[in-house]
């Protein structure tokens, strides 16, 4: 196997795997902002604001490995 | 043969994020200065920016106008949810939040408006340049406040152990807490340009691949799912603008903060 097709499926395989843990957290996270909302209804302006922060904060950790996977596809000839 | 061909046809809408130089300069050293498509949209966005808060405060009154009312609602957002974990002292922080948040939204929004095709359109935050930029003045300001507040002793003795361990200790571990709190410092602005530019750029490939794939089927009844994808996904695109630019000078507030704060 040579080092483009090496690459390509270091890509494919590297970016599918990296988005299992921003997933599971962001959904981990998004149930307990709905539980806390549920608990206590005039806070939901704070709560979805602390929710979109976490997000955007677990969505970068998948981004780090999408711009790697971008690197090894295009780039690496 | 024939699957190569249409496969171009993919290749070729990617094109769309492609640098194309306007005006070529000569390279000093490492640097090319040559205006191309992206600088040219950095400045139509500052030059928007500007208009914008100039001809707001020229026409001030107790009354607001419309467009008044968007200036206040952008500087009460600025002031209130980015500097307000900054207590009284973050007053002079208002300015460079208002400022991160209103240039990046909208080097974002200008990416997304459709243009003809001579202008070359192409949104500055696709650019990891850009972002590492915008980044480094971020990195720039926070060890320059650190550095003007606690001078260099106390900003540097900062990132070592606390104080309280015995002297036999403290060596090895006062250099393994100044590797880490120094990747630490180095990372976090770096982070900041990965993340604006990934949530950017994979925004608009996928439009643009979705867009190659209808080319590439080139059939009137296969072509709807993918355009009302595409529709849906230009409307994410402006709520991932909005989120992005907030969370970049969010996040920035909090870096200049912890190092002024510098832990005592």
């Amino acid at each position: 196997m040579d080092a483009n097709a090496a690459a390509k499926l270091a890509a494919g395989l590297g970016m599918g795997l990296a988005t299992l843990g921003p997933g599971i957290g962001i959904g981990y996270m998004t149930g307990r902002a709905t539980d806390a909302i549920a608990r206590q209804p005039e806070a939901v302006g704070e709560i979805r604001t602390t929710m979109i922060i976490g997000v955007a904060l677990a969505e970068a950790l998948a981004l780090y490995a999408f711009v790697i996977a971008i690197f090894l596809a295009i780039v690496v000839k | 043969m024939a699957a190569e061909e249409q496969g171009d046809k993919i290749v070729e809408a990617l094109n769309e994020l492609s640098v194309h130089n306007f005006i070529t300069l000569p390279k000093i050293g490492p640097f090319d200065f040559s205006i191309s498509n992206t600088v040219v949209y950095m400045w139509v966005s500052a030059a928007i920016v500007l208009i914008f808060f100039l001809v707001v405060t020229r026409r001030l009154r107790k009354d607001p106008d419309r467009l008044q009312v968007i200036a206040e609602s952008l500087m009460n957002f600025a002031t209130g949810h980015i500097t307000g974990q900054l207590g009284p002292k973050g007053k002079k922080y208002y300015y460079i939040a208002l400022t991160l948040f209103a240039y990046i939204f909208t080097m974002n929004i200008v990416g997304l408006i459709p243009k003809p095709l001579f202008m070359r359109a192409v949104t500055p935050t696709a650019n990891i340049n850009v972002t590492f930029g915008l980044a480094f003045v971020v990195f720039c300001v926070t060890q320059f406040q650190g550095f003007k507040r606690h001078g260099f002793r106390g900003y540097v003795g900062s990132w070592l152990t606390p104080p309280g361990v015995p002297k036999a200790m403290a060596i090895p571990l006062n250099a393994i807490f100044f590797v880490v709190h120094l990747m630490g410092e180095l990372f976090k602005p770096l982070s900041l340009a990965i993340r604006l530019f990934g949530n950017t750029i994979a925004g608009h490939l996928v439009i643009l691949v979705m867009l190659g794939l209808v080319l590439k089927f080139s059939s009137y009844l296969i072509a709807v799912p993918p355009l009302a994808f595409v529709v849906a996904m230009n409307g994410f695109e402006i709520f991932v603008a909005f989120l992005q630019a907030y969370i970049f000078s969010l996040l920035s507030v909090i870096y200049i903060e912890s190092a002024i704060y510098a832990g005592h």
